[in-house]
């Protein structure tokens, strides 16, 4: 393994430098970018591969997710962004209606905002 | 990890804990959710989350053909339901007692669990539980063969083709296949009475929640009186749905019965008066009423039951 090999996973502060240069907004739409392929996995029927999935995009109006669905896909997002993203904190400080109610943006906005400052090196 | 095999079947497991993972010396609470319209979501998303980041180290499992568990087409038994969760147990290495949370079939499994294998249990939480020394799995079977007729009926499949939106239609011929598909509702009678001796005997204790407004909150004096350590709270203005109801009061109560000094009261409850709950919508509530037909599905469906 060299310097220049980068640990590349859904966490945007893993890359490196690049996160650093990175906006915000260019760092959320990677996010959402992430978030909707989960949620679209989880859902898996043909509808949600057919739906656009925005900022404010309704897990319950829009998507229609079940609440057994949105476990799933907690699942997913905590194994996609580990430790660094405390979910179980997220979740635990809204009720079931308000987590069902939630807009796809909330979250993003979440996972983008427990990123650490960004390192001075994502290398191994 | 969200599959696991115990018992022989697949079971949709999540299992969190609190911040930087899960010490050594913190509680582990198992929950058991409800039969037939219901699955791991209601206490995840209740109590789970919450007591997995107030220090609690928590198990949420699918029942065996509910959620996104395998739908076996038997073995729903009480003493089926009771080996899946030692299944479970023992696949997950947890070997020190646990605190089994239940709600509603779940508290009543979590009954029968402290009573056949008391030592791997510190704590019981029944919420809702359907409790009878006489005649309780009959009046399971029978509660579940009406669910099944409910959802039977020509009108039903008529708001499931049109009317229905996604999740309550999911959530309605999930039900409504673990009911025609499987032995659940049969699977029911072969539940033994609870023994009134072996109730006197049960030596951990036992936090016990009833809805004032529940339609079995007379089961709780009985069940008081034959089980030595219990503490009772009935709620002002709520159902047997008092766990999406009133999740806010029994975060409270469960994080004091778990980490305070028992010798101290539990959280007194204020009932919210700008919000009572006398009938739940039944299909976001996961319980269809009896009375399914009249009026039109699609109307219980969007207003409750009345």
């Amino acid at each position: 393994m060299t310097a220049q090999q980068t640990i590349v996973t859904g966490v945007p502060a893993a890359t490196g430098e690049k996160v650093a240069q990175m906006d915000r907004p260019a760092v959320e739409t990677r996010v959402l970018e992430e978030i909707a392929e989960d949620v679209r996995d989880v859902i898996g029927e043909e509808y949600a591969f057919d739906m656009k999935i925005t900022m404010d995009t309704s897990f319950s109006e829009d998507l229609e997710l079940e609440s057994i669905e949105f476990v799933a896909l907690a699942d997913r997002l905590r194994e996609r962004y580990g430790d660094a993203v405390d979910f179980v904190g997220f979740l635990a400080t809204r009720d079931v209606d308000q987590v069902i109610n939630m807009r796809v943006g909330e979250v993003v906005e979440f996972v983008v905002d427990s990123q650490p400052t960004p390192a001075t090196t994502g290398s191994i | 990890m969200s599959e696991i095999v115990a018992n022989d079947v697949r079971l949709h497991v999540q299992r969190i804990g609190p911040p930087g993972g899960a010490g050594t010396d913190i509680p582990t609470v198992v929950m058991l959710h409800g039969m037939v319209m219901d699955n791991m979501s209601s206490f995840y998303l209740s109590l789970g989350t919450y007591l997995a980041d107030a220090g609690c180290d928590v198990i949420c499992y699918d029942l065996r053909g509910h959620g996104r568990s395998e739908r076996t087409p038997e073995g729903y038994r009480l003493t089926d339901s009771l080996a899946d969760l030692t299944g479970l147990l023992d696949e997950l290495g947890v070997d020190q007692p646990v605190h089994l949370v239940g709600n509603s079939y779940g508290a009543t499994m979590a009954l029968a669990y402290g009573l056949e294998h008391g030592e791997r249990v510190a704590s019981l939480t029944l919420i809702e539980p359907p409790f009878l020394l006489e005649g309780l799995g009959e009046e399971m079977a029978r509660s579940l063969s009406q669910i099944l007729a409910a959802m039977s009926d020509d009108e039903v499949e008529q708001w499931l083709q049109q009317a229905a939106g996604r999740v309550a239609g999911r959530a309605t011929r999930s039900a409504r296949r673990l009911l025609q598909e499987t032995t659940i509702a049969g699977d029911m009678l072969a539940t033994q009475p609870f023994s009134t001796e072996a109730l006197g005997r049960l030596a951990m204790p036992v936090l016990v929640v009833y809805g004032e407004n529940s339609d079995i909150v007379d089961q709780a004096e009985t069940l008081t009186s034959v089980i030595p350590d219990t503490t009772l709270v009935v709620l002002a203005h709520h159902t047997h749905m008092v766990l999406r109801e009133a999740t806010g009061y029994l975060r409270e109560l469960m994080r004091w019965w778990l980490f305070e000094d028992r010798g101290t009261e539990p959280p007194v409850y204020v009932p919210r008066t700008e919000r009572r709950f006398e009938t739940p919508r039944w299909v976001t509530d996961m319980v269809p009423p009896p009375d399914l037909n009249t009026p039109r599905p699609a109307a219980a469906a969007e207003g409750g039951r009345g």
